[in-house]
């Protein structure tokens, strides 16, 4: 998750194009099949770190946006993006994600909380090309048809939203805590929810709603 | 760029004075037995922004979207040469390029508008910003109200940086004087608070042909639409504007703003659909905030505890050529008072209306103030306040509420000034009064009644996040005989019936009256329709329990959906408005708040808050008392966090963001209990502003009571609590 560089068939930059592929440090490359392959192939070597880079195909990805694939909410997405663009703004922008909302861009406000392999993130202080061959959960995956999570259907009932602009955040972290600790305190779910921010103010029904979540009740 | 001198509030907040009641005889007069008034209702559209499935304009997407970015200046003053759009035009994916500053122009603050492009993406849009060649000529600058007010200070603003309001006065100050036995004078401050609304000010534009809709993040769609519609020189009537969920605004958003008109001129250039939304230092910096205030005060006391004089000088900042404006003092009663007030500008983003506009900060210093007094006669707080309340009445209930406040809250355990608990947590109590006006009128709406028996009620306002749809499908149920679930909403768009902008807590006054009186009349219009089949006068038919029948026999008559069936192909339509006699304007309401204060560390915390709050007539119980939690926490953040930081040498925000600029969250919160005082012969009346007034009145106080020394300026840091205390050991403070 800390390489900005990432193999790419060569020539190929259209999304409609674009295919999931398989991880370049796979069971069968090795330093060796790396070093034999850079004399054939004309790659800027120094760039690539030879654990993660398929040599044969392997390009510098970027500075212009390129395909890529996110498996997002058990589903393969291909958006076109540029090293820089975040994982939030790439679902927002180019899918119709629009669940995880931008507040303050810079990893302090929760409002973007997303699962990466089980564990909460921060979509908008994460690249999506670092979080390509990542299990990605959004506020999305979660309602099942018009079912809401137990989750959200408590911060409802509790009215813990209020202008929602916050709310998928505040459900991310709170379903992130019950998958974890089953029936917290309300120590417990204070902390755990200290990473958001809500500005109208509901943190007393999202709490409320939060503690009423039962793990025995949860889906 | 910045319109000096202009006044900025806006009358979307003035107070509307209405009468203190509600009429009994209105022919839509609100039902005396309430059977989803005043309940708790969950909010219609929880689920979908549980979910995340609720739009925002931030999340519009239109085909062919391209992404809009401002560039801003660099500079707290200078004026612009020259400003060259081609190396960005030239750039990938920039599809349009506009001009907001002009040659020659100047720029009051880092971060007012110069220029903005549109592109593909949103990163192309940033890049081609920053390539905009922009030469200033720098010029001289004011960085705080301090710089401003020195005698030597360069003269920024045309007209001067000081701009001295006429003197309030009344009684004989002399006389007041003379009658007092002790005398205070003190100066006390506060703070600049930004609103960090957390769904930033923006929008998407779209054209088609001279037709120009708009997706803004705004708290008045039909005034958005005509300030499109001015600026750009177009009819209103190619205007819609759309707000279906906002993220909040408190008193920030109203109209198209500067980057509204901007993203509008993008679209038609470039002629395809734009999105501008501002990001989180854009916001800090440009979007409004609510002024700094600061008071020199001397008062007197009389030695049986009674309000005999007040004299102050007062003076703030509402940024670039902004007012800085609030009310002192606050509530009580000095029979001798005189009050000159200072506008200080300086070179930063300009104050909107936030939230309850000058009454946070009128309501810190007078309550501060209230308690050292209370303190020289000796004489506990709450019966030293209601010696000295105006009188009471339906819009001023401060002596009972404190009453039972005080008793609820326990104020009776409450230690003289200074916690004599050994160690180092002290704890104290405090309390704080607020008013507030409400009141509103104006809006229309319109109610359709299907024949398939479904309800559609249209209205021109908007739902900032505070409850409006719900309050809307409670009424029209209720007038109905309905369920709150049978009736749709639609609102947030300037095509439906004119409703006024949400600011000074006025939308529920001026909405809900519309709504009853509209969907009253449509069921007059289905009474008159049904009245042979049911066999009686139209007048003399009601509805009730999902039946339309005759008034106190409800075994006459239709069900709904039979009523609604013989309407045949023919919906009733009305289209109707706000009527005098169902809403009211004047709150008032106290609050109470413990706190503990390590002298070790200087760090107070909130362990609780009472709040004692009216706001006439309860339309839903679940959604006030939410209202009254979130105004109560942002009373927090004023009190003891939040502040807006300019550098003195750069006048630059250094806390342009959210892990610095500090906004509550969830461990902050202290235990918070809430009494809603149900006026329902009053009528309506908003919520929005009171419970944010107190607060930090409250807290500041408390922590005074926790520690014996007085802070007289907020945000209540760490620092300035242990100044404080290092003072007082040193002898040096009262």
């Amino acid at each position: 998750m800390s390489e900005h560089t990432r193999s790419r068939p060569a020539g190929e930059d259209s999304p409609s194009t674009a295919h999931a592929e398989p991880s370049a440090s796979g069971p069968n490359f090795s330093r060796r099949t790396f070093l034999r392959s850079v004399g054939v192939a004309p790659v800027v070597a120094a760039a690539i770190a030879p654990e993660t880079a398929d040599a044969q195909t392997a390009a510098v990805v970027g500075p212009d946006a390129a395909p890529l694939t996110l498996t997002i909410n058990g589903q393969k997405r291909t958006v076109t993006v540029e090293p820089r663009t975040t994982l939030l703004d790439a679902m927002r922008q180019q899918l119709e994600l629009t669940g995880a909302k931008r507040v303050c861009d810079r990893g302090s406000c929760g409002a973007c909380t997303v699962m990466i392999d089980k564990r909460t993130a921060y979509a908008c202080s994460v690249l999506a090309v670092d979080a390509e061959s990542a299990d990605i959960r959004t506020i999305e995956g979660l309602t099942q048809g018009t079912v809401l999570h137990p989750v959200q259907q408590a911060i409802f009932e509790k009215d813990g939203t209020m202008c929602g602009f916050c709310t998928p955040g505040f459900v991310m972290s709170a379903v992130a805590l019950l998958d974890k600790i089953p029936n917290p305190t309300a120590a417990q779910a204070k902390k755990a929810l200290d990473g958001n921010i809500c500005r109208c103010g509901t943190y007393v029904r999202l709490l409320e709603g939060v503690l009423s979540v039962k793990g025995g009740a949860r889906g | 760029m910045v319109p000096v001198n202009e006044a900025t509030t806006g009358d979307q907040v003035a107070e509307v004075n209405l009468p203190a009641t509600a009429n009994p005889n209105s022919p839509f007069a609100w039902p005396k037995e309430r059977r989803i008034l005043s309940t708790s209702v969950n909010r219609i559209d929880g689920p979908l922004k549980v979910a995340g499935r609720a739009k925002y304009s931030y999340d519009i997407k239109r085909p062919g979207l391209l992404f809009g970015r401002i560039l801003r200046s660099p500079h707290p003053h200078a004026r612009i040469t020259s400003i060259d759009l081609a190396p960005a035009l030239a750039m990938k994916g920039v599809k349009a390029a506009v001009t907001i500053a002009k040659p020659g122009g100047k720029v009051m603050y880092v971060g007012d508008e110069v220029a903005a492009v549109a592109a593909a993406t949103e990163d192309q849009a940033r890049d081609a910003a920053r390539a905009i060649r922009v030469e200033y000529e720098v010029l001289p600058f004011l960085a705080s109200v301090e710089q401003a007010m020195r005698p030597e200070a360069p003269t920024v603003f045309e007209g001067g940086n000081v701009k001295a309001s006429q003197t309030e006065e009344e009684g004989s100050i002399t006389a007041g004087f003379a009658a007092a036995a002790h005398v205070i004078e003190q100066t006390y401050s506060t703070q600049v608070q930004t609103h960090v609304s957390l769904e930033t000010h923006g929008c998407t534009c779209e054209w088609d042909g001279d037709k120009l809709t708009a997706w803004v993040s705004t708290q008045a769609v039909h005034g958005t639409r005509e300030g499109f519609a001015t600026s750009l020189g177009i009819p209103q009537a190619n205007v819609r504007v759309i707000t279906e969920h906002m993220g909040g605004g408190f008193g920030s958003k109203f109209g198209p703003d500067v980057q509204g008109i901007a993203c509008a001129r993008l679209a038609k250039d470039a002629k395809a659909p734009v999105q501008l939304m501002l990001d989180r230092r854009e916001e800090h910096l440009a979007s409004g905030n609510r002024p700094s205030a600061h008071a020199r005060i001397k008062a007197g006391v009389s030695a049986d505890g009674m309000l005999t004089a007040f004299e102050a000088e007062t003076w703030g900042t509402g940024g670039a050529g902004a007012s800085s404006g609030f009310p002192l003092p606050y509530i009580y009663t000095f029979p001798n008072r005189r009050r000159v007030h200072k506008d200080v500008y300086i070179n930063a983003g300009q104050q909107r209306a936030m939230r309850a506009p000058g009454h946070p900060q009128g309501c810190f210093i007078t309550e501060m103030l209230m308690d050292e007094l209370a303190d020289r006669v000796k004489m506990d707080p709450i019966e030293f306040r209601i010696r000295n309340l105006p009188p009471q009445a339906p819009n001023a209930m401060w002596r009972e509420y404190f009453k039972v406040g005080a008793s609820k809250f326990g104020w009776d355990k409450r230690h003289a000034t200074g916690d004599p608990t050994p160690g180092p947590v002290k704890r104290g109590m405090g309390c704080a009064a607020n008013r507030w006006g409400g009141g509103g009128r104006g809006t229309q709406a319109q109610c359709e009644i299907l024949p398939d028996g479904g309800v559609v009620v249209r209205c021109g306002t908007q739902d900032l996040g505070v409850g409006t749809r719900t309050l809307i499908a409670i009424i029209a149920a209720e007038t109905l005989g309905l369920q709150v679930k049978d009736i749709k909403v639609e609102l947030g768009d300037s095509n439906y019936p004119f409703s006024g902008g949400s600011g000074g807590s006025t939308t529920a006054p001026a909405v809900s009256p519309a709504i009853r009186v509209t969907v009253s009349k449509a069921l007059q219009e289905l009474a008159t329709r049904v009245a042979p089949a049911i066999g009686v006068a139209a007048d003399q038919i009601t509805a009730g329990n999902g039946r339309v029948h005759a008034k106190g026999t409800p075994g006459k008559g239709l069900s709904w959906a039979d009523a609604c069936k013989r309407l045949q192909t023919t919906p009733v339509s009305v289209n109707a408005g706000w009527e005098p006699g169902l809403s009211a304007s004047g709150s008032s309401g106290v609050q109470f708040a413990e706190v503990s204060v390590d002298i070790e560390t200087g760090i107070a915390k909130v362990d609780r808050i009472l709040c004692v709050q009216d706001c006439g007539l309860i339309v839903n119980q679940l959604a006030t008392e939410s209202q009254c939690i979130g105004g109560m926490v942002m009373g927090v953040g004023y009190a003891l966090y939040e502040d807006r930081i300019l550098d003195r040498n750069t006048a630059t925000m250094v806390n342009p963001n959210m892990e610095w600029y500090l906004v509550p969250g969830m461990s902050d919160i202290p235990k918070i209990d809430i009494m809603l005082m149900n006026q329902p012969e009053r009528g309506v009346i908003g919520i929005g502003e009171p419970p944010t007034i107190s607060t930090a009145a409250a807290i500041a106080n408390a922590v005074a009571n926790a520690i014996g020394v007085r802070v007289r300026s907020i945000p209540l840091t760490p620092q300035k609590v242990l100044t404080a205390l290092e003072g007082e050991r040193a002898g040096g403070t009262q």
